[in-house]
């Protein structure tokens, strides 16, 4: 027999009131773990996504946030369209002949594959020559790129102009729509969606509009295509992707007349744009990512787009760690609350046991009685604090990982970042220990009150 | 094995100090059972309390099992007691969340250790007193006898020389009590034991090698 099995035993037959702290406290850890979690992950998942001079280039009215987050982390819808007409300037160094990149590929979005809602990238095969992760281009798992390059996209963008002006002319026999090429039905997918949809090189997946029991959901089974590459894992949102030729998205039944970006010349209204010529170059894009050559490019690429009317550049490395201030400060806000859940927690321990000393006097003069010094009743105490809140803070650190693992997937679709329940960080060990060190405060001031219970009046008393 | 000397032990009431307990001269030696008799407020459980250094005399000298705890401070008392003196109360003072073999290990707890022969030593003495098969009963499962037994060997855990009884059988039937303080006192025997028991019953005193009547030694100060 040791001192602890008297705090445990203690706390046994207090079992209802043992329950009850015991749950403030496993609400204080999970919060407090929960929080510390979320923050550690999401911080590693977006730093990890930036890096080099890598920017995003998008439509002038979105803010720069929303841009780098949706192009490069797969959050939220793309936020609007602006014309191709900037990539051809950035590629043939238009925009700034000093300020020479080293790619620009345009991006389109608003389309996803299953109910998980794998985020569509329609792209050149560019992506998977030039594009580079963590200054490496991507990888291939098994198989390998779609091919559709920019004079591909080019060449389609002049046929779908010619076949719109047509239209908007009133031709009697406008040139005919471009149809799909069997070789541009082709996709890459991340190892994640490889791995979630059971994919592999040569399955077939189908494209689809909008969300899931959203309005506006529709699929495009006349676009279906065969998976040609998975890529290796990045632990990135690329794993979470799916990319497509952009061919395949400007083709797609419904997005006929969205593709083209009009101006609205002063004094005509939207029905008087859609009977405006259109270009190649007024293709709707969503994004181009671009790297600028070095670092005086990158300043170049800021200057120039800074007066520019149609689209703006977004850097992820200032946008990224301003973000993830914000969240910082969230974090802090919330992490300073579980504290004082916990404070409270430990409130409850003392009060929990406080009001027990009255009825244990007895019990302790008892044991002092059998030769038990103060100290060793001090220790009794407060070993039932500390054990209580080593079992609440055990308790809290299992719901949050079980938390992470039932909300894994709803937390990747709402913000891209994925929760890995499985793995266990030294922090925790230390908030396991400074939850019971401080539950083990909590119980001292019980504890002085037990320890100096008077033994020969308490022996005395008949209960 | 006891000797007190000029002890006295004052309570205030009121702006008052009453004298609970006063011992001019008392000798015990190793092995005597002696039997403590008074009227009620003689004193007779604070002299077992000082007996015990539970409680500290304001005067005179108290030597108990070869240690003079009115020189001792609290901590080194209850070292003391857990060490060198067994206690069996009248009611028993057994915990009720603990089995009979745990209240027993308590006492070797705060005693010589509950280690892996203070385990064996409690459960022989529980075996010794017919209590064998409940050794993993709690107190409220147990009927006045076999909580007293439990009670003496807890007090025999540690293998003291003293052993104080506070009205052991006040609680109890006559027959059942008799029968645990005369196995007490067998037990105490057998291992030369010094008992020292306070009673106001005059039967159980008689029981005992030597009856000592607290007035007495109050008036010979």
């Amino acid at each position: 027999m040791r001192l602890w099995s008297i705090s445990l035993r203690n706390l046994r037959v207090r079992m209802v009131a043992t329950v009850l702290t015991t749950a403030s406290i496993v609400v204080a850890t999970a919060l407090y773990a929960a929080i510390l979690v979320m923050a550690e992950q999401t911080e590693q998942r977006y730093k990890g996504s930036i890096g080099g001079y890598q920017a995003v280039v998008g439509p002038k009215d979105a803010s720069q946030l929303e841009l780098v987050l949706n192009t490069i982390f797969n959050v939220g819808d793309a936020p609007g369209l602006f014309p191709l007409q900037v990539a051809i300037e950035l590629r043939e160094g238009k925009v700034s002949r000093r300020g020479q990149v080293r790619y620009a590929i345009p991006q389109a979005r608003g389309d996803s594959v299953s109910r998980h809602n794998f985020p569509v990238v329609a792209t050149l095969d560019e992506m998977f020559s030039r594009y580079e992760w963590q200054q490496a281009p991507l990888s291939f798992a098994a198989g390998g790129p779609f091919r559709f390059g920019f004079d591909d996209l080019m060449a389609l963008a002049e046929a779908l102009a010619a076949h719109e002006n047509g239209l908007r002319t009133g031709e009697a026999t406008p040139p005919p729509r471009p149809l799909m090429r069997p070789e541009w039905r082709q996709a890459v997918i991340g190892s994640r969606v490889a791995r979630t949809l059971g994919l592999s090189v040569g399955s077939s997946i189908t494209p689809v509009h909008g969300k899931m029991g959203e309005f506006g959901y529709h699929e495009h089974p006349e676009a279906a295509c065969e998976v040609t590459g998975v890529l290796a894992p990045t632990n990135s949102p690329i794993d979470t992707t799916i990319f497509l030729p952009l061919g395949v998205h400007l083709l797609i039944g419904g997005h006929e007349g969205g593709v083209f970006v009009v101006e609205i010349p002063p004094g005509k209204n939207p029905d008087d744009a859609r009977k405006l010529p259109v270009s190649a170059a007024r293709i709707g894009i969503t994004a181009i990512v671009v790297d600028p050559k070095d670092h005086l490019g990158a300043r170049i690429l800021r200057t120039e787009f800074g007066t520019r009317p149609d689209a703006q550049v977004a850097w992820p490395q200032d946008v990224v760690p301003k973000f993830l201030r914000d969240i910082g400060n969230a974090a802090d806000v919330l992490t300073v609350i579980a504290w004082l859940v916990l404070l409270v927690a430990s409130v409850s321990i003392t009060v929990a046991i406080y009001n027990t000393m009255n009825e244990r006097r007895r019990e302790i003069a008892i044991m002092r009685s059998l030769g038990a010094r103060r100290l060793q009743i001090l220790v009794v105490i407060t070993g039932e604090a500390a054990l209580l809140s080593l079992f609440g803070a055990l308790l809290g650190l299992c719901v949050c990982h079980l938390a992470a693992w039932l909300l894994r997937a709803t937390v990747e679709d709402m913000t891209g970042v994925y929760l890995d329940w499985l793995q266990f960080r030294w922090w925790e060990l230390w908030l396991l220990l400074g939850v019971t060190g401080v539950g083990a405060g909590a119980g001292l001031l019980p504890a002085v009150k037990g320890s100096m219970t008077q033994v020969a009046d308490n022996l005395a008393q008949n209960y | 094995m006891i000797r007190l000397r000029d002890v006295q032990k004052c309570y205030p009431l009121g702006e008052r100090q009453v004298i609970a307990c006063e011992v001019a001269q008392l000798e015990i030696a190793d092995g005597e059972q002696v039997a403590l008799i008074g009227r009620s407020g003689t004193g007779k459980t604070t002299l077992l309390h000082i007996l015990a250094g539970i409680l500290r005399p304001d005067r005179g000298e108290v030597e108990v099992a070869g240690a003079r705890l009115d020189r001792l401070g609290e901590s080194a008392r209850d070292r003391h007691r857990g060490r060198h003196i067994g206690m069996v109360y009248q009611t028993f003072n057994l915990l009720q969340p603990f089995t009979a073999l745990e209240n027993v290990l308590l006492g070797a707890l705060f005693g010589r250790g509950a280690g892996h022969a203070a385990r064996e030593r409690a459960e022989t003495l529980l075996q010794q007193v017919g209590l064998g098969e409940r050794l993993h009963h709690r107190p409220n499962e147990l009927s006045v006898g076999q909580v007293q037994r439990v009670a003496i060997c807890r007090a025999l855990v540690n293998d003291p020389e003293l052993i104080l009884m506070d009205e052991p059988l006040g609680n109890q039937d006559r027959a059942t009590g008799e029968q645990v303080l005369d196995l007490l006192l067998q037990m105490a025997a057998q291992d030369g034991k010094t008992v020292v028991m306070v009673t106001h019953d005059p039967a159980s005193a008689a029981r005992m090698q030597r009856t000592v009547d607290l007035a007495t030694l109050r008036s010979s100060a």
